[in-house]
């Protein structure tokens, strides 16, 4: 579903020249939980933004599921965005004055569907994260994993195939943070591709592979060999 | 993005800070509350002058010395000093006009001003020299007394009827009739007091002292020459063929040639009731549009306020906009949302100023009749409701589209790691 090959970023600020991204490749199926991993200034972050459409690459090839970034024009790849894809935030990033379920249901008013369609996903949604009780709810209600669940249900109402985190758990209490890694791997169970991107060790060896990037390249990527269930106990 | 969608999140905004919205608006409401209340005073105002005009009788034409050419644009200041120094309309003019079958009655006119005495009063007055004539065209005659008969103006006698408020001050409970005033060093006998009559043409017709035009002329003016000729056509269609008549005579009385009708070739101006009020809707309306200028110079600063607040209003929401756009909004959805906030704001404050400026005309309308003892009439022209709410939606896209433009082009990333 996603193919990276040689992919390279590059900022320009003036004279000066960062690269951000120098030549990484890999692939992802369907169905796959993957963490990348990396210190501060390895372009995990760059990483992420392009294989969510959020911006193009200097060189190289990304292909998400069979097109190619370069052939898509920003208005084709909002379009993907909105169906195909789901983000989640280290800070949660809800509409402030504005209640959990018409939260959850921002990605729908961006694609056309009818209104009755529009409210039964929103509830599904939020059902799947377990905030019923809390739908007419507004965010400074909520305590910070009620939040962040809000914003996995927001992630998964038009059903996207891929789910992208950006330290999910990265403002939250450890309780907080096990549950939304609970409900990462019951969405990955029920087939959602995750791609997490984290700087904690215990949380990416939730995820099935890791990829370890360092300045901008690509250092490891493995299969993790002994899986931790969030469902099983506390994270630390 | 259905527009339905769009319209909820402009609100939603627009109501999450109730006081900076109405501060915002507040330009606006002010800007389109001044037009709408100039467009319906111009309005009542011109009601009412034209109102004044109709007074003085159907039928009536009135001519004068001086050029003025209403629609070719004459100068006022011109014309009034004509009508002081111009010295060719004669009683010669005057019979011309008698002669033509389509004049029903014609009166002559002089007026000079001057100091009238009675024993220990005295008061700065009009007097006015006429003919029998003139209380038969007005159908105003005196109610003590008499009024002055053409026996009067044959002799050059030395009488005069008192305007009904000048009795009053000079005479006080005494009966006039038969004392004697002065006026410019002549003696003359009160021979009757006008009946109350009013204000008409915005002229008091109480306050004014009447003369045999004879009188008036020789022995307080020293004058030969007329101020004016009022005439009653004999039928409303003869008003206009008369006028022609009548420029034609006149012309040829005073020896001017003018064949192609150049009205500012005469030396004289026939005016009726309809070249009146065409001068008066014209300079009404070009006053009124002089005022509504103005007033519009405070939505221009209404608009400029409302580019500012939105460009505030999308520098706190950067987030929400990079957050928008990661879910999927394009950027013209973006722009939209901004768009309508916008226009929502200068609609709104459009209606709200309309609202005002009607209530406020309403009020004026009402006090000024009672002030000025006339019926001034509350007129709120169609167009004005057009403009002011044409005007308030262009203001809202002008103004609006910067700050929508700038939030559109937000790169999602830098949005979103925004403060």
């Amino acid at each position: 579903m996603i193919e990276v090959k040689n992919l390279k970023k590059e900022y320009r600020d003036d004279s000066v020249v960062t690269t951000a991204l120098d030549g990484v490749s890999f692939t992802i199926k369907e169905g796959e939980f993957v963490a990348i991993m990396g210190p501060s200034g390895s372009g995990k972050s760059t990483l992420m933004h392009i294989l969510g459409f959020l911006d193009r690459p200097s060189a190289g090839i990304y292909k998400f599921e069979g097109q190619g970034i370069d052939e898509l024009n920003d208005d084709e790849l909002a379009y993907i965005r909105n169906k195909r894809m789901g983000f989640v935030f280290q800070f949660f990033n809800l509409l402030p004055r504005t209640k959990v379920l018409d939260n959850v249901k921002l990605p729908l008013i961006y694609s056309q569907t009818s209104e009755e369609e529009k409210i039964e996903k929103t509830k599904q949604a939020i059902e799947a994260v377990e905030l019923s009780q809390r739908i007419n709810h507004y965010p400074n209600q909520l305590s910070g994993g009620e939040q962040q669940r809000v914003a996995i249900a927001r992630a998964i109402v038009n059903n996207a195939s891929v789910i992208f985190a950006d330290e999910p758990t990265g403002n939250l209490d450890s309780r907080s943070g096990q549950k939304v890694m609970e409900i990462l791997q019951n969405l990955n169970d029920k087939g959602h591709t995750i791609i997490l991107v984290t700087h904690e060790q215990y949380t990416s060896e939730m995820a099935k592979r890791i990829i370890r990037l360092k300045d901008g390249q690509v250092l490891s990527d493995e299969i993790v060999s002994h899986r931790r269930v969030a469902r099983d106990g506390l994270l630390k | 993005m259905r527009f339905k969608d769009s319209i909820k999140i402009s609100f939603t905004a627009l109501k999450a800070n109730k006081s900076r919205t109405f501060l915002t608006m507040l330009g606006i409401i002010i800007g389109v509350g001044a037009v709408i209340i100039m467009m319906s005073l111009g309005k009542g105002a011109q009601g009412l002058i034209l109102g004044q005009i109709q007074s003085i009788g159907a039928n009536s034409i009135y001519i004068e010395p001086g050029s003025f050419d209403p629609k070719g644009g004459g100068s006022f200041t011109t014309s009034a000093i004509e009508e002081m120094t111009i010295k060719t309309l004669k009683i010669k003019d005057l019979e011309s006009i008698r002669k033509d079958p389509l004049t029903d009655i014609a009166y002559p006119m002089v007026y000079g001003s001057g100091r009238i005495i009675y024993r220990n009063e005295d008061e700065k007055i009009t007097f006015i020299g006429i003919t029998s004539e003139a209380y038969e065209m007005d159908d105003w005659h005196a109610i003590n007394g008499r009024d002055i008969s053409e026996d009067d103006i044959r002799s050059t006698a030395k009488v005069t009827t008192l305007g009904h408020k000048i009795a009053e001050d000079l005479f006080g409970e005494e009966d006039p009739i038969g004392k004697t005033i002065r006026i410019k060093k002549t003696n003359l006998k009160v021979i009757g007091v006008m009946e109350e009559r009013g204000m008409e043409m915005f002229q008091n017709f109480d306050e004014y002292v009447y003369i045999p035009i004879t009188t008036a002329q020789k022995l307080l003016l020293g004058i030969d020459h007329l101020n004016a000729i009022a005439v009653r056509a004999e039928s409303e269609s003869a008003i206009n063929p008369l006028i022609e008549n009548i420029r034609l005579a006149l012309r040829e009385n005073h020896n001017i040639y003018n064949p192609e009708g150049d009205l500012s070739k005469d030396d004289f101006k026939v005016m009726s009731q309809v070249e009146a009020a065409d001068m008066v809707k014209q300079v009404t309306g070009i006053l009124t549009a002089f005022l509504s200028s103005i007033a519009a110079i405070a939505l221009i600063v209404g608009g400029i306020g409302i580019m500012n607040i939105m460009l505030v209003s999308v520098t706190e929401r950067t987030r929400e906009i990079g957050l928008r756009k990661a879910v999927g909004a394009r950027n013209k959805d973006i722009l939209k949302q901004f768009l309508i906030e916008s226009v929502a704001l200068t609609l709104f404050g459009g209606l709200i100023g309309f609202i005002l400026g009607l209530m406020f005309s309403l009020a004026a309308a009402i006090v000024l009749s009672r002030v000025l003892n006339t019926n001034w009439s509350f007129i709120m022209p169609f167009g004005a409701v057009v403009l002011a709410f044409g005007v308030a939606t262009i203001i809202g896209l002008v103004f609006g589209i910067y700050p929508a433009r700038k939030a559109s082009k937000l790169n999602p990333i830098e949005a979103l790691r925004h403060e």
